[in-house]
């Protein structure tokens, strides 16, 4: 049998056992290139809108290179490890370590480039349909069209060239390290150990510290740390204490939780258990670095992926937030100019008009937390206030008094008492209310609100008492907020050209613009992150499956002796579908809760709504990954068979 | 009344153009609670027959009946059924579960059979402490000996008293003093459950624990050597001069 012979054969045998690991590489490369054809794609730009979203394009593309790196490598020297007995055989039989090195180079190198060239294939096809994402996530209105970027070719082959230098590097090192001898020892076969001391520790502290990480992560924001050096101290404290924690949890916690859950059934194990929990207690352990990864990518990937689509899954309710109604003018001469433009046009509206005066406002006494930090005087800061006739809060006594419309992210640094008393101040005098509540709708435009802050709304008398002895240092352009809510949905795009095409004499804001923006701003930022979570998610699961594909090979001849007993494929597979939920779902739902933790300690900057996107995401993330889980099970079913 | 019968048993390997026949019309007959040896040379099919009754391996043609039911016509989930309630098996390396303790080895077959917690206990009980490894419950199969481990592994073939315990070289892997002790344990089982027991063996010693010795040479029976009243030592000299005729490799004791 000649060389050339010999890599055929193994190429053959290689793709029936690797077919998963080509998939991930041609799955890998055209996402990479579609990507990088976007990046070069002139036509992107209105999507990208900025530098900024040009820039991060890029810092995605590298990171992007850096996950697929490293996967690649890891991928590789599983599958390097697992054929050192074929290794070893060719070197028995005289070829020089050289030769064997050689042979690998050309087996690999048609693999790998024939894979490569599918992906960019595909990814040319493919970049059609996600520039078509794009541009409906960013929401800009463009033809897209099929464009091949040489660009976007000459990186992608000179960037995964450049993996394959460093994956045939890491062979050869491989290679030159081993000895025949030790190339033919059998790959340390899993046995039996008693519990010690020792890990019933590890086990718990394990624990421990993800809690521990936990708990820190739900006060983060809280006030408890206020400065930006005590908040960056705390971060780095959560992320070390869950990750630390995490690989301890797979090195001891889990194996203890299985043996207190074995030692009640006193020896009494059916073949379910012994599929599943014996193999798993002893195997977790030696996996614990390779599973702490998987963890914090997938947990990185959900909480990025969260936090994006909340962001962009609450752009209209935070745009309607920021500009109180669907226009917000601050001028009576510019609303009428407006409404004018409405009447022409035939569009049907309401208007809403707000009287609005600055006040500066002791909020101290209803202020809960720490208040040394505050980067603003708490005693006198000034707030929007209007009168309780352009609120429908029912009638307020005249020392009563609503707040309304805090920001989540400012509710959550400066929580406010459900009472207290309030000081209003004028020029010359003070006025005490009675503070009933916090009330959530939004009455007036961010621009009199300075980004979050709530509105006082006070009886008429003592807001007629405060217009007169208003201070006019502290007012802003406009002393009315007129806000025009356009009846008709179908009309508003209308409106929006008419509100664009006037001049305003004073700031004027429209929801719709505001809802554009963010949109592009978020959706592209989505885009980004729903690329590297896909590629967090499939090199993840790759490297899952591609280590069963390892255990199972080790444990065929316990399937032999276990058919040979007389157990069924089917019992043997009751206990690898439970084993595979362990495998894949301990790390899934610990990502996912680390993904959960980090999401609820910050989310609140990002968007409104926290749930609804949150476990759309998590549910999504959970059912690609699962895929990963199946195709492990049917592996395992396929050598199940064969093994009587 | 015989609880094991063969009849007229072929098996062969291979594809139309290159077959090797391996047994060639065998008949077994095996007694209810006897103790059968089967010997022959290397490559004489002795493995593959005890494969072939152990319903691991289908025979070409023949029939076999295991405790009056025919298992050649049954369907491959079926055999799988009737292995793990009725057969028990001891192999030569051990086949013991790395991950589970001597314990949780030897009550596998029970879980199956959905035996109560409570009677699964007894008997594990009694069965380990007449081996003498109920000692070494807890351990795994790693901290023990290797005639332990055979122990633990002929525990999990009583364990739920089985229709025939099949053994292949159960001693192969074992110095003398474990192997008679293992033989002797045997024996004793053997007597005490009336289990029957059906042995393949090229060791003439461990040939001489059984009651019955079956040699076999290219597929056929040679012929057939009966204990009956003589002692273990003047068997044992039967057996080995039978082998001597035989060709096999010879053994020197």
């Amino acid at each position: 049998m000649s060389i050339n012979r010999i890599i055929l054969r193994s190429l053959k045998k290689n793709f029936r056992n690797y077919y998963l690991y080509v998939f991930a590489l041609i799955f890998t490369v055209s996402l990479y290139f579609a990507f990088v054809t976007l990046q070069y794609d002139p036509e992107m730009d209105p999507a990208k809108g900025s530098v900024k979203g040009a820039a991060a394009f890029r810092a995605a593309s590298v990171l992007l290179i850096v996950i697929v790196g490293v996967f690649l490598l890891y991928a590789n020297h599983i599958f390097i490890k697992r054929r050192s007995k074929e290794i070893g055989l060719f070197q028995l039989i005289g070829m020089t370590k050289g030769n064997v090195f050689h042979l690998l180079c050309i087996e690999n190198f048609i693999l790998y480039f024939l894979s490569l060239f599918a992906g960019i294939f595909i990814g040319f096809a493919g970049s059609k349909f996600l520039t078509m994402i794009l541009f409906k996530l960013t929401g800009v209105r463009a033809v897209a069209d099929l464009t091949f970027s040489q660009e976007a070719f000459r990186q992608t082959l000179a960037v995964f060239g450049a993996v394959f230098l460093l994956i045939m590097a890491m062979e050869y090192w491989f290679i030159k390290r081993l000895s025949i001898l030790s190339l033919f020892t059998a790959a340390s076969a899993v046995e039996g150990k008693r519990m010690s001391l020792l890990q019933l520790v590890i086990g718990i502290l394990g624990a421990a510290l993800i809690l521990l990480g936990y708990y820190v992560s739900s006060k983060l924001f809280s006030g408890e740390f206020a400065t930006i050096d005590e908040l960056f101290k705390a971060m780095i404290f959560i992320l070390a204490s869950v990750i630390f924690g995490t690989y301890l949890f797979y090195k001891g916690t889990v194996s203890f939780l299985f043996y207190l859950y074995r030692k009640t059934k006193g020896g009494y194990l059916t073949i379910r258990e012994v599929m599943s929990l014996s193999s798993i207690m002893f195997r977790m352990k030696s996996n614990a670095l390779s599973l702490t990864i998987i963890t914090t990518a997938s947990a990185l990937a959900v909480g990025l992926l969260s936090l994006s689509y909340i962001s962009y899954y609450s752009t209209e309710k935070s745009a309607g937030q920021y500009v109180a109604a669907d226009f917000a003018l601050t001028d009576r001469k510019d609303a009428e100019q407006f409404k004018k433009a409405l009447d022409r046009k035939h569009i049907p509206y309401e208007e809403t008009v707000t009287q609005v005066m600055m006040v500066k406002a002791n909020i101290k006494p209803i202020l809960k937390g720490k208040l040394d930090q505050l980067n603003f005087d708490p005693k006198s800061t000034p707030l929007p206030v209007i009168s309780e006739k352009d609120a429908d809060f029912g009638d307020l006594s005249p020392d009563e008094a609503y707040l309304s419309g805090y920001h989540d992210a400012l509710k959550k640094f400066m929580p406010l008492k459900t009472s207290g008393p309030l000081t209003l101040k004028g020029k010359s005098a003070e006025i005490r209310q009675n503070y009933l509540g916090l009330k959530k709708e939004f009455l007036v435009s961010y621009y009199f609100t300075n980004g979050g802050m709530p509105v006082v709304i006070v009886d008429e008398k003592v807001f007629e008492r405060l217009a007169e002895d208003m201070d006019p240092k502290i007012q802003k352009e406009g002393t009315v907020h007129i806000g025009i809510h356009i009846k008709d949905e179908a009309l508003t795009d209308e409106a929006n050209r008419l509100f664009l095409a006037e001049e305003f004499a004073k700031p004027a804001f429209s929801k719709f613009e505001m809802i554009k923006n963010n949109k592009r701003t978020y959706g592209l930022s989505m885009f980004i992150v729903g690329f590297l979570g896909l590629t967090f998610l499939i090199t993840s699961g790759c490297i899952l499956y591609f280590k069963q594909m390892g255990e199972c090979e080790d444990e065929k001849g316990i399937y032999t002796v276990l058919r040979k007993l007389g157990f069924t494929p089917e019992d043997l597979l009751g206990g690898i579908r439970r084993k595979q939920l362990f495998n894949f779902g301990i790390p899934l739902l610990l990502g996912i809760s680390h993904g959960y933790f980090a999401v609820r300690s910050g989310w609140f900057f990002f968007g409104t709504e926290l749930w609804t996107p949150m476990l759309l995401v998590m549910g999504l993330y959970s059912a690609l990954y699962s895929i990963f889980g199946f195709l492990s099970v049917q592996y395992y079913r396929r050598e199940i068979q064969k093994a009587l | 009344m015989y609880i094991l019968e063969a009849k007229k048993i072929y098996k062969s390997y291979g594809n139309k153009f290159n077959r090797q026949e391996v047994l060639k019309g065998l008949d077994i007959q095996v007694r209810k609670g006897e103790f059968l040896s089967i010997m022959g040379p290397s490559g004489s099919g002795k493995t593959t027959l005890l494969n072939v009754l152990s319903s691991i391996d289908r025979a070409n043609g023949g029939t076999i009946t295991i405790g009056g039911r025919d298992i050649v016509g049954m369907k491959e989930k079926e055999l799988a059924e009737f292995r793990k309630r009725h057969l028990g098996f001891i192999f030569q390396e051990y086949h013991l579960l790395d991950t589970l303790t001597v314990k949780e080895n030897i009550l596998l077959p029970l879980t199956i059979t959905k035996t109560p917690k409570r009677e699964a206990e007894e008997r594990f009980r009694e069965l380990a402490a007449e081996l003498g490894i109920f000692e070494l419950r807890d351990k795994y199969p790693n901290e023990i000996s290797g005639g332990e481990k055979q122990r633990t592994s002929a525990a999990r073939a009583f364990i739920h008293n089985p229709s025939v315990i099949f053994a292949d070289e159960p001693t192969g892997a074992l110095d003398s003093k474990s192997a008679s002790d293992l033989l002797n344990k045997l024996q004793e089982l053997n007597r005490k459950r009336n289990a029957t027991i059906v042995m393949v063996t090229h060791d003439p010693v461990a040939a001489s624990f059984s009651e019955r010795v079956i040699f076999i040479k290219d597929g056929q029976i040679y012929t057939q050597l009966v204990k009956g009243n003589e002692t273990r030592q003047s068997f044992l000299k039967d057996i080995m001069k039978t082998q001597g005729v035989l060709g096999g490799v010879q053994y020197e004791h």
